[in-house]
Formats: structure tokens, C-alpha cells, sequence
């Protein structure tokens, strides 16, 4: 501990904390504008200079740490005049007309000023005003004159790619999205271009954000302090009347997020505290809010789908549930939260239906403990698309484990995973291979294709660490056992761990059994194949097929519950408006429709699991066929991909396309975008084509959802048909 | 190829300058031609050719030195080769005809050392140039090359090393002059086990080439250097950075490198000492602002060239993390004469706050061009007059540059201040690296403060507001007075920008790039004024300024103007006073270049004629 004097104050100081980090614990002002706390000092914004005695020139704060007895000023005549003149400068190149405008105070939206304009010209039309770090200092240090000549840079505001807009004409240069994509998320997507006054921020080559690796998780968008970065859907939205905690469960994940509320409607959802991804953050108003959202009960009556009250649905529904007692199927997602589930299984049991979840992940979930990861460890992430699919959990990894973990990326698809020291690409099937040759010092193992430089050259690497493999059971399936290495199946739907725990598993083989009459799915989007005499279909949006009864389900920023997240802890949903229109949350209608069947709900109880069906993972080769690689698609909204209903989120993802290299489509004489048709044993699955280099030669790629029947991993013939 | 005899066994010797100026020159096919030329008349086993690095005075190459009669040869052509060998080398006739002569009155003057540019300097960075072939390590070891290093190594401790750097007063001479022995000391000092040291030969400052002469004369001095400094400071890895723009310099350094290498000098178990240290070149890019030591230790990094805040220094903090003693070229090229010599003959030589010798380029509206080693505390009367000959043409001397972009204007009136850190910055000048740009009367200081001002922002790296944006709008302001728009109050805006942008930019390029403004405005606020007030521009530079006129008095109607004008603006019959069209006129001064001698009817007016 050292002491120093801050204007005229002792403080104690712990060694290596900066000045700034001195002065804020203490309650010292000290302006700032490039300084974030969770990212490594810039010290360009000039503006938290300090004195230092016995120094000639202004230091920064933020970036000084201080010598025991250092006499420091923050706040002098000097100090202020530099400070201001900084701050004008950087004006004198952003968009000001507000801020040193005579009639500011008068002036009632857009009411006095002649100039109205699509283009931010000052802070009225400026999606930040009132939130805006440059617009706060400035009132602060009472800037009335710019002394300098105005040069706005001109530039057209980016609206190319999705989610969010950038206006670097309100730019000033402070680094904070660049720093923040480099140290926070390692995507690595923003840097300065050129430089001097020349100096802008931009992607690789100019290239979209799409091309350029960027994730939208909208963390840039989060640390910017003007304008510059803005959300698309709430662009205009005012400062949200209030703002609610609750947890994203659009995957396994269960970030905490802050759910801000402006006149009943949701605006936008942010980080609460921790980072989170680009579903949580761009996904969720537009979703809640979406036009396609059906928010009234409806029913097919003579034929047609007519609007009705929920007492007229629910009868009618309990009626059939009655009717079809014994031969009723019911599908449940589990995104539903904790009481919904339990009370589902009370009305399942009364109406003795047999229920299945919606994925059927055979390896049986269980909490990802990460302190059970000790010492030097190797980290082999098997199919899986950690930055796609698990992106904060990856992050929190990377944070926890980055100095002694190293990671392996096993994949057939995708050269490269940009997340891992090593990247090994085996042929498709041949993965368990690989890994046993890899952890076993004896085993070597030829199957996987690889060059044995390459495979000694990892075994090397991995000599001496724990061995930890993580992967989606849904892409992957680990038969070995033993002492050497530690699995973490991860599974991506939220609640899973619930599932599993009260033995609520079932598999959607119910699907097949021609027996049953009556279909009821909540927040699932099967592939039907049997005629259903009765469909009751509980959800937000409309089904793909033909219904009879449809319950319109409140989304999770409506309702109260809990959820599991893919570490067993459990996470509270919390309901930021009321339901829209006539929508009611999945417990409570549950909950009424147990109350008209004269249903008593009973306590959860844990049960036996019903035998999972294994996957047959066979690899067998005919001649003129091709391999079929299956990739979990874990971009779900109950029973829509999201990329469906997140408009942006369809040009991230390519959903419902059959992906394969240059070499095959050239073989089968495809190019993208025509219609193929995927012919296995059983089943046929058309789709438009993609092309891409990750794919390995002679197999196809699709991203599974319940809407395809395929037999998984099975040889198939691919055929073109007329586009 | 020859082979080459001992060369005690030649009777004479011929040094061709190779530094890059001569080598444009051509110097390289005067060595050959000389050769060729010796081959014939037979005397290829009585005398060599070789090459040399700077000889520092450029305005006269391509230089050919005789030795050992000391014979200063200048501007030497092709054609004149045969001629020479002829005469010179075969008869024993030094011919006139080539030698340097001051001024058309007076007597050619055969030697070297008599010629005034080269009498009044003393070289002891630059000892070696122009009687060496860079290029071979063991004529650097024949004039007592790595005897330091020797002494160091086997005779001297870390300690005692820095003992002796801090007593000679040895100062960075890349700009700031920070002691140099305090320098090794802190890093010397830190607990680190790993620790850097680099040579900054970044040089960037327009019209500098010191470090580039030291680098493609002498580059054993600079190994030599940073080999004792890898010593004293506890460091096993050093990196050269040379800017991209001196292949040659990369070149020489490279084949030194090698060298030493070979001769056990560098590496591991460098003498049989067990001290390891080795030399990596890495070279810049194209920008000015990574010869700021922050931005070169990221550009070494493989990171953007973009200086941070320091505190904490490199010394503390450096490449990699780990403690980085900088040292520029020069200084670099002072250490081994100062172990050899001793620390009590180098403070002997220079002031009392700045000793040893410094290396200045001396150009613009000189005489002699070139590169001069002088003492500390030589006046700046002393270079210009005396080692530069004085402005050319007879024109008035108005000021002087010194220190590049980051320097100061010295006027007229300061001409007698010796030359220190310390009265330069008190000028308001720096000595920077050793730039000398003179200036005449034709001169116009608000361009000058304009042209560097320029120079500054775009290799500003970006980063902070104020030398982003500050030295910008210092720009825009004097762009508009040099074009006639100037307005009362200008001159004062730019002073209170100049201070502001010095107090709180991050690094030195922004603290610095004020000076030229500020220095002008000190000593010139004359000029400020005329161009403002009474859109005039007393020089005659600025072009929206001034007017081209013809003096109908004068006129002789020679046509020559009209027929090179490229606007077709002057018109008139032949023998009778042509007129040039304003409204034509773009001031490309073309007419005033053609216009005949004994007419001289071309004039600059100032202010412009409406």
C-alpha cells in the first residue's frame, strides 16, 4: 500500500491501481470518455489529464500509477482549459448543432429548429440524446462556443448489416468498440483505419460486418458512448421507463439480461451484467413484439380457423383430451419454464398421454461444473460450434481457463475454428477415432485421414494436461469411458437439466406410433406423418400445419418462473410487461386447462426415464453415395428457427439448406441456391443448396430441426431436381 | 573476381564516395570506369578503388579521394576518368581542373583537409566515413574497430561501464537528449531477467540523413555500440529498426551483421567471453511517428505504430513487456570512442551541459551541402559561414531550422548562440536529430511554419484529439493566410491552439509539432502580420500573394517568355515590352527562369495585382 495526496487529500493506494481507479473509489470527479472499466487503459481522449508535481507536462490518469507521496491536481485552471479545449475539438468534427445551440432550452422535439432531416445533425435527431456520454460532458464543463471550423466527415450511416446501424459521422475516435471486440469477445472484427485526421473505425478491407467474423452480440453497441453504434429496433425509443432483470432462455446459457420497458412495450434487451450474445440482444424485442404473433385462442370450427375466448378453447380442448384419453401424444419444448413443465405432467398423467421432449439427447444431461476442471488442462471441443452455438459459455471458459488450458477444436466441418490453439478436420464419423488415438499413447489411429505429423504434433502438445472433452450430444456421440479424460455434453435447450433431473425424458418416437389420435405440442414444430384426429397446437406463432385448437403462449419476457441453465443452476424468469393481447403463459394455461378437466395438479415427482432410443451411428459406405453430417440447429424459439422470426438473423445462418463443397455440387451438378433432394433409406429431404469450403469431400452438411425426418448419419444419394 | 592483395602492398589508394546522394550519382560506375581505366594503363597491382560511405559533403559529389596524398577530388564525370588516371595516377599530376574551389576568384584547393567544409568539423562518429569499405569488417578492425569492445567485455564490469557512459555526459542525440549512462542505468537496474536493447534508426524527419550516413559508412560503430551497451545493461537480444526508405543502410548493416558474426563478435560466446547477444533488423513501414520509442516497440511487436502514454517508460516497460533501453544511431556510434578514449577526453570536447561532437545536415539555401560533424558549442555562425560557405547567390541568410518538425526557426539575430540542448530549447527550437534547413530571404516563414505543419498531421498516428485535430485546424488557419483569407485574431488563435496542442497530446510528435508555428510567430510575426494585414507576402512565395510582372523598362521583346509560357498569359510584339494576362497567369515562374540574363525584366510583386 502506498500513500499519495489527491487534491490536497491522502489517499491510500493498493499498488498497480491506477489514478483514475484511486480517484473514482474515492469519490473524486475526474472526466472521461475513452476509459471503460473492463478494458485496458487507452489514454487518447486527453480528457482525465491530471498534475502531477514535479512533472512538466499533464499526465493521464487512467493510465498512471502513482510512486508513493506523488501531489496530484485533478481539477486546476489549466486542467479545465485543456479539458475544454479537447472537448471543443472533437465538436468542431461531430455533429453539434444542439449543443451550442441559443434556443436548446426552448426547443420541444423538433419543434423550433427549420431543420429536420433523416441525418443526425445535432443531438434532437440523435438516437442517443439524453443517453449520451459527449452530450453529458459537454453540459458538465458548460461548453456555449466552438472556436474552430465545423468539418463533418459526410459519411453515409451503415445500414447494410443487420441489427445494428453505424453513424461514424458521430464518431470520436475513443477505441472502445475496438477494444472491447479484441479483449472482451475476441472476435477481432474493428480496427482504426488509416490514420491522423484521416483515422476511422472499420472492418478488414471494408468489408459487412457479415463478412468480417462479426458476431453482433452488440457489445460494441453496449460500450459506445455517442450515437455512432445504435440498435436498429429501438433506434428512436426514449430511455426506458424501467428496466427488469430476468434470464434470456433462447439457450442453455441463461445469461442475465435487463429487459427495458417503454409503454408496456419492450425496446430493447441488454446485458445485465455479464456478456451475452446476439440472440439475447437483438433477438428478443422484435420477437415479443413480432406481427406474426398470434395472441388470441383459436379453433377450427366447420372446417375454419375462427377466433374464439379461452373458455370455448379450453372446453373444447379438455373435451378432446377426454375423448382421446390413452392414445394422445404430447410434444413440450424444453425452453418452458420449471412450473410449467411439472404441471404439464399432471394433466399428462390424467389424460395417461404419453410425452416426449423435443430433442432427443441421449446422453443424459448433466450440470457442466467447472470447478471440477483442476491444473494444466486440454480442452477438446468436438463438433461443435462454440462460437455459434455456446458463445458466452465460451467466453466464460476462455476468461476462467485461458492460461492453463489449451483448446482443440475436433471437427469434420469448418477448416478453421478461429477459438482453438489447434484445429483437426478427420473425416466425417471418424471423430472417436481420432480422440482415442490422441488421449491413448499407444493407439494411432490412421481412420481419421489426418497426417500423422499433424496427430503426433497434438499428442505432443496434449502430454502432461487433463484431458476434457466437451461436445453438443446432438452432434456427436461418445461411447468411451474412463479415468483419463473427463465428458461435458452440452446441451443447448434451456431447462434440459430440469428434464433430466425429474426423469422427464421421452423420446419423439411417439411421432411414430400410428396409434395415437391426438397430437398436443407446446413450443415444438414436428414433422407430422400420421393423421392426427385432433391437433392442439400451444405457441406464439402458427405451426407449419393443420391444427384444431391453438392456445396463444406469452414469450418469457411476459411471465414468472424458473429455469435450469446448462451449469444446474437455477435462474429466474421475470415478466417485464403484461401478456400481449389475449396470450397467457404456458403455467397458466396449463394451469386452467387442468382446472376445466377437473385435473388436481399434483406435486413434481421424480420419475424413471423412459429408454432413450440410441442413434444408430453406423458409418457404411455404398458406392455413389455420399456421407450425411447432422448439425444440431440450437437457434430455436419454441417452435420457430429464429431465424424465421429475427429478421437479420436469417443472413447469420443459413437454415434449412443442404451445405456441401465446390467439388460436390460440381459432381452433381448443383450450383447454389438450386433445389436438391437428400435420399436416404427411409426418407427424403429437399432443400435449397449452399456451398461452402468447410464442408469435407463427399458428404453434405445439413442443420437438423424436428420440421426434417431424416435417419441420422445414414449413407445418402443426392439428387437435383428442377429449381 | 581480383584478388585482393594486402593492402600495404598498394601505393595509392582511391576512395569513391558511396553514400546514397553519389551512388544516385553514379558513383558506382565511377568506380568501375576507374578500374577499367587503372586495368589499361596497367596499374592494377600498384593502386585500389574502393568504396566508401558518406563523405559528407553531397553538394559536390561524386567524390574520389586520394590517398594517401590526401587529394580531394569533386564532381567528377565519366568522361573525365581517363584524364585523371592519365595524369594523376600514372604521371604524378593532381589535376586542377577536378579539385574543389571555393568561389570562381580564388585557387582550387587540392587537399582535403585544407577545404573549409571539412577543416572545421571533428569526426568521431564519423571517423571512418570516406576512408573505409563498409563493406568489410576488417578495415573497421584495422583502425582500431572492436578494440572497445574488447576492453569492455574482458577488462570492464556492467557497472563500470555505466560509470564511464554517465561521466563522458554522453546525451540521446536522436532528440531529447536524455543522459544516455542514467538511461543504461535504470534499465541496468530493473530485476527482469529478459531485456531488450534497440537501435533507433528510424530518422524521419525530412531532409535528415545522419543516421542514414552513419548506418551505410560506419555500421560496425553502431554493432560495436550496442554490443558494449548489451553488456552494461544485462540485455542478450538488440534490434536495429531502419526505416524501409534506406535499403542501402539495411544493406550494409545486414553484411556488417554477418560479419561480425563470422569474426566471433556477435552471438554466442562474443570473444570467447561467454556473453551472448545478437542483432535482429527489422525495418519500418512509412511512418514518421514510429521513430516515437512507444509506437517502434509496437511496430516491432507486429502491432500498429501507435505510440502509448508513458509513464511507464521502456526502460520499466518495454518491448514485450520487458525493460528496453533505446538509443538512436549516433548515439549508438559514440559508445565505443568513449570506452576506447575514456569519458574525460569525450566531456573535454563540447559545453558543459552538452558534451562530444554532434552530426548536423546541413541544407537548403547553403553552399555546401552535406553532413557535418562539429563540437558541441560551435555557433550556428561558425556551420553556416564558415564549414557551409554562406547562403548562395549572395542572398541575405534569414534563418535557420533546426530539429526537423518538431524544431524551431533560429533567426538571424541568434546566429552567434552555441550550439546545446539546452540554448536551443531555449530558442524555442530543439536540436532534434541534427536537421539544419537554411533559410534565405526568399523565404516565406508562414509557408515554412505551414510546410511542416503539414508534414505533422499526416503522419499524426491518430490517436488523441488535440495533435489529431489540433494541428489540423492549425493548418486550415494558416492554409487561409498564406492564401490571402487570413483574419485579425488568427495570429493569436494559432498561438493559443500551438499551446493547448503541446500541453495535452500524448506523445512527442504532438507536443512538438507546435514549435515551427510558435518559433515563427516569435521572430517572424512580421511576416504573420504583412500577409493578414496587408495581404502581402514579404518574400514573395506565397502564390496567392503575389503577381509576375515585366518591368516594361527593362523588356527587351525577346519572345522567349511568351513561347514557354504554359497558359499562353504573355503577349506583345517582338522588340517591344511584352504584358502577362493575371487573369492567365498560374505563377508557375517560368518566365522569370527564361527570361535572358542581360534583361532580368521578370519580377514577383507583392501584393497580388488585382
Amino acid at each position: 500500500m502506498i500513500s499519495i495526496t489527491i487534491n490536497g487529500k491522502r489517499i491510500r493506494a493498493r499498488k498497480n491501481e491506477t489514478v483514475l481507479e484511486i480517484a473514482r473509489r474515492s469519490g473524486i470527479k475526474i472526466p472521461t470518455l475513452c476509459f471503460h472499466e473492463d478494458l485496458t487503459p487507452f489514454g487518447g481522449c486527453r480528457l482525465c489529464i491530471v498534475e502531477v508535481k514535479g512533472k512538466k507536462m499533464p499526465l493521464t490518469a487512467c493510465t498512471l500509477i502513482p510512486e508513493q507521496g506523488m501531489v496530484i491536481k485533478t481539477d486546476t485552471p489549466r486542467l479545465r482549459k485543456l479539458r475544454k479545449f479537447t472537448l471543443q475539438l472533437i465538436l468542431s468534427e461531430h455533429p453539434n448543432a444542439c449543443l451550442i445551440c441559443e434556443r436548446e432550452a426552448d426547443c420541444a422535439n423538433f419543434q423550433e429548429c427549420i431543420k429536420k432531416s433523416a441525418v443526425t445533425f445535432g443531438c434532437k435527431s440523435c438516437p442517443q440524446n439524453d443517453n449520451c456520454e459527449l452530450q453529458n460532458l459537454v453540459r458538465e464543463l458548460n461548453i456555449k462556443t466552438i472556436p474552430f471550423e465545423f468539418r463533418y466527415r459526410n459519411l453515409e450511416v451503415e445500414r447494410y448489416d443487420p441489427f445494428f446501424d453505424r453513424d461514424y459521422n458521430l464518431c470520436i475516435l475513443c477505441g472502445r468498440c475496438i477494444r472491447t471486440c479484441e479483449e472482451i469477445r475476441h472476435a477481432h472484427t474493428l480496427e482504426f483505419h488509416h490514420r491522423g485526421p484521416e483515422t476511422i473505425v472499420g472492418t478488414a478491407f471494408d468489408l459487412p460486418h457479415l463478412e468480417s467474423g462479426c458476431q453482433f452480440c452488440g457489445a460494441c453497441v453496449d460500450v459506445c458512448p455517442t450515437g455512432a453504434l445504435r440498435d436498429r429496433f429501438g433506434r428512436y425509443d426514449k430511455p426506458p421507463e424501467k428496466s427488469v432483470k430476468t434470464t434470456c432462455i433462447l439457450c442453455s446459457t441463461g445469461c442475465a439480461i435487463n429487459l427495458n420497458v417503454s409503454n408496456n412495450k419492450i425496446t430493447c434487451s441488454t446485458p445485465h451484467s455479464n456478456q451475452i450474445c446476439v440472440r439475447g440482444r437483438f433477438g428478443i424485442a422484435p420477437l415479443v413484439s413480432h406481427p406474426k404473433r398470434i395472441t388470441k385462442p383459436l379453433i377450427r370450427k366447420e372446417g375454419q380457423i375462427v377466433e374464439v375466448e379461452w373458455q370455448e378453447a379450453l372446453e373444447f380442448a379438455a373435451a378432446k383430451l377426454q375423448q382421446h384419453k390413452g392414445r394422445t401424444g404430447i410434444l413440450y419444448s424444453p425452453q418452458l419454464t420449471s412450473e410449467a413443465i411439472d404441471k404439464l405432467y399432471s394433466v399428462a398423467d390424467f389424460t395417461k398421454a404419453k410425452v416426449a421432449i423435443r430433442t432427443s439427447n441421449d446422453a443424459t444431461p448433466k450440470p457442466l461444473k467447472l470447478n471440477e476442471i483442476k491444473g494444466r488442462s486440454v480442452f477438446i471441443i468436438v463438433n461443435t460450434d462454440m462460437i455459434a452455438d455456446f458463445p458466452v459459455l465460451f467466453l466464460k471458459l476462455r476468461k476462467k481457463f485461458e492460461r492453463r488450458a489449451l483448446f482443440i477444436a475436433i471437427d469434420a466441418v469448418s477448416r478453421d475454428r478461429e477459438f482453438a490453439h489447434i484445429t483437426l478436420n478427420p473425416k466425417p464419423g471418424t471423430e472417436l477415432d481420432l480422440i482415442e488415438s490422441l488421449i491413448d499413447t499407444k493407439k494411432a489411429s490412421r481412420k481419421s485421414g489426418l497426417h500423422s505429423a499433424e496427430i503426433k504434433h497434438a499428442k505432443k502438445m496434449i502430454e502432461g494436461r487433463r484431458v476434457y472433452v466437451f461436445y453438443n450430444a446432438d452432434n456427436f456421440h461418445f461411447t468411451k469411458s474412463g479415468k483419463s479424460f473427463t465428458t461435458f455434453p452440452l446441451h443447448s435447450q434451456i431447462n434440459s437439466l430440469k428434464i433430466a433431473t425429474f426423469g422427464y425424458d421421452g423420446s419423439p418416437e411417439i411421432l411414430d406410433d400410428s396409434n395415437l389420435e391426438c397430437l398436443y405440442t407446446i413450443g415444438v414444430a414436428p414433422m407430422l406423418h400420421n393423421k392426427y384426429k385432433t391437433v392442439i397446437v400451444q405457441d406464439c406463432f402458427l405451426p407449419d400445419f393443420d391444427f384444431d385448437i391453438f392456445f396463444p403462449a406469452a414469450t418469457f419476457a411476459e411471465i414468472n418462473g424458473n429455469v435450469i441453465d446448462i451449469e444446474g443452476k437455477s435462474k429466474r424468469v421475470r415478466k417485464a410487461i403484461e401478456p400481449m393481447g389475449k396470450s397467457m403463459s404456458d403455467e397458466e394455461i396449463i394451469a386452467t386447462l387442468a382446472q376445466v378437466m377437473q385435473v388436481k395438479l399434483k406435486r413434481p415427482v421424480r420419475r424413471t426415464p423412459a429408454k432413450a432410443r440410441s442413434r444408430v451411428r453406423r458409418i457404411a459406405r455404398k458406392a455413389n453415395s455420399l456421407q450425411l453430417i447432422i448439425r444440431e440447429n440450437t437457434h430455436v424459439f419454441r417452435n420457430k428457427l429464429l431465424s424465421e422470426i429475427m429478421k437479420g438473423f436469417d443472413l447469420m445462418r443459413h437454415d434449412r439448406h443442404i451445405w456441401m463443397n465446390e467439388k460436390t455440387a460440381k459432381k452433381h451438378k448443383l450450383t447454389k441456391g438450386m433445389h436438391a433432394v437428400i435420399i436416404s433409406l427411409h426418407t427424403t429431404l429437399e432443400m435449397p443448396v449452399k456451398i461452402s469450403p468447410s464442408v469435407p469431400d463427399d458428404a453434405v452438411l445439413i442443420f437438423y430441426d424436428p420440421s426434417m425426418r431424416i435417419d441420422e448419419n445414414l449413407p445418402v444419394r443426392l439428387e437435383c431436381t428442377k429449381s | 573476381m581480383r584478388k585482393k592483395k594486402p593492402s600495404q602492398e598498394y601505393r595509392q589508394h582511391l576512395l569513391v564516395c558511396a553514400g546514397t546522394g553519389c551512388v544516385a550519382n553514379r558513383s558506382f560506375e565511377i568506380k568501375e570506369e576507374l578500374e577499367k581505366e587503372i586495368s589499361k594503363k596497367g596499374l592494377q597491382n600498384e593502386i585500389q578503388v574502393i568504396t566508401t560511405g558518406c563523405q559528407g559533403f553531397c553538394e559536390r559529389g561524386p567524390i574520389v579521394i586520394v590517398q594517401p596524398d590526401g587529394i580531394f577530388y569533386q564532381r567528377i564525370k565519366k568522361k573525365d576518368i581517363p584524364h585523371l588516371v592519365e595524369e594523376h595516377l600514372l604521371k604524378g599530376r593532381p589535376v586542377m581542373d577536378f579539385m574543389y574551389i571555393p568561389s570562381p576568384e580564388e585557387q582550387p584547393v587540392p587537399k582535403m583537409m585544407d577545404i573549409d567544409f571539412f577543416k572545421h568539423q571533428r569526426l568521431i562518429i564519423l571517423r571512418n566515413r570516406g576512408r573505409l569499405d563498409p563493406e568489410n569488417i576488417e578495415e573497421y578492425i584495422g583502425f582500431d574497430g572492436y578494440r572497445a569492445l574488447e576492453i569492455a567485455l574482458t577488462q570492464m564490469t556492467p557497472e563500470k561501464i555505466i560509470r564511464e557512459v554517465k561521466a563522458s555526459g554522453l546525451r540521446g542525440r536522436g532528440g531529447a537528449g536524455f543522459p544516455t549512462g542514467k538511461k543504461w542505468e535504470l534499465c541496468r537496474n530493473e530485476p527482469a531477467k529478459i531485456k531488450y536493447i534497440i537501435c533507433n534508426g528510424d530518422e524521419g524527419d525530412p531532409g535528415a540523413f545522419m543516421d542514414r550516413s552513419v548506418l551505410e559508412a560506419d555500421p560496425h560503430s553502431v554493432i560495436e555500440g550496442m554490443v558494449i551497451g548489451a553488456k552494461a545493461i544485462g540485455a542478450h537480444k538488440g534490434f536495429v529498426y531502419v526505416r524501409s526508405e534506406y535499403p542501402l543502410a539495411v544493406k550494409r548493416l545486414r553484411i556488417a551483421l554477418k560479419q561480425a558474426e563470422e569474426f566471433g563478435l556477435l552471438n554466442e560466446n562474443i570473444l570467447g567471453t561467454g556473453f551472448n547477444f545478437n542483432i535482429e533488423v527489422v525495418q519500418g513501414a512509412g511512418a514518421f511517428v514510429c521513430g516515437e520509442e512507444t509506437a517502434l516497440i509496437a511496430s516491432i511487436e507486429g502491432r500498429v505504430g501507435r505510440p502509448r502514454q508513458r509513464p511507464p517508460y521502456p526502460s520499466e516497460n518495454g518491448l514485450w513487456g520487458k525493460p528496453t533501453n533505446i538509443n538512436n544511431v549516433e548515439t549508438w556510434a559514440n559508445v565505443p570512442m568513449i570506452i576506447l578514449r575514456g569519458a574525460k577526453w569525450f566531456s573535454s570536447i563540447g559545453t558543459k551541459t552538452s558534451k562530444g561532437t554532434k552530426i548536423f545536415s546541413l541544407v537548403g539555401k547553403i553552399n555546401n551541402t552535406g553532413l557535418v560533424e562539429v563540437p558541441m558549442g560551435i555557433t550556428m555562425r561558425e556551420i553556416i559561414y564558415d564549414i557551409g560557405g554562406g547562403i548562395p547567390q549572395g542572398k541575405e541568410f534569414k534563418a535557420v531550422q533546426t530539429g526537423g518538425p518538431s524544431g524551431g526557426c533560429i533567426p538571424k539575430s541568434l546566429l552567434d548562440l552555441p550550439i546545446d540542448y539546452e540554448s536551443l530549447t531555449k530558442a524555442g527550437s530543439m536540436m532534434g536529430s541534427g536537421g539544419m534547413i537554411v533559410m534565405d530571404e526568399e523565404t516565406c516563414m508562414v509557408d515554412v511554419a505551414r510546410y511542416f505543419l503539414n508534414f505533422t498531421q499526416e503522419e499524426s498516428c491518430g490517436k488523441c484529439p488535440p495533435c489529431r485535430m489540433g494541428t489540423k485546424h492549425m493548418v486550415y488557419i494558416l492554409d487561409r493566410i498564406t492564401n490571402g483569407i487570413g483574419s485579425e485574431g488568427d495570429i493569436e488563435l494559432l498561438g493559443s491552439i500551438a499551446k493547448n496542442v503541446e500541453l495535452s497530446s500524448l506523445c512527442g510528435l504532438g507536443q512538438t509539432a507546435p514549435n515551427p508555428v510558435l518559433t515563427t510567430i516569435r521572430y517572424f510575426r512580421d511576416e504573420y502580420e504583412a500577409h493578414i494585414k496587408e495581404k502581402r507576402c514579404p518574400a514573395l512565395v506565397c502564390k496567392a500573394l503575389i503577381s509576375y510582372l515585366i518591368d516594361p523598362q527593362l523588356c527587351g521583346g525577346c519572345t522567349i517568355c511568351a513561347k514557354n509560357c504554359p497558359s499562353n498569359a504573355i503577349t506583345g510584339e517582338p522588340k517591344k515590352a511584352y504584358t502577362i494576362d493575371q487573369a492567365k497567369c498560374t505563377k508557375c515562374g517560368i518566365c522569370i527562369t527564361v527570361c535572358p540574363p542581360k534583361f532580368n525584366a521578370v519580377k514577383k510583386v507583392s501584393p497580388a495585382i488585382k
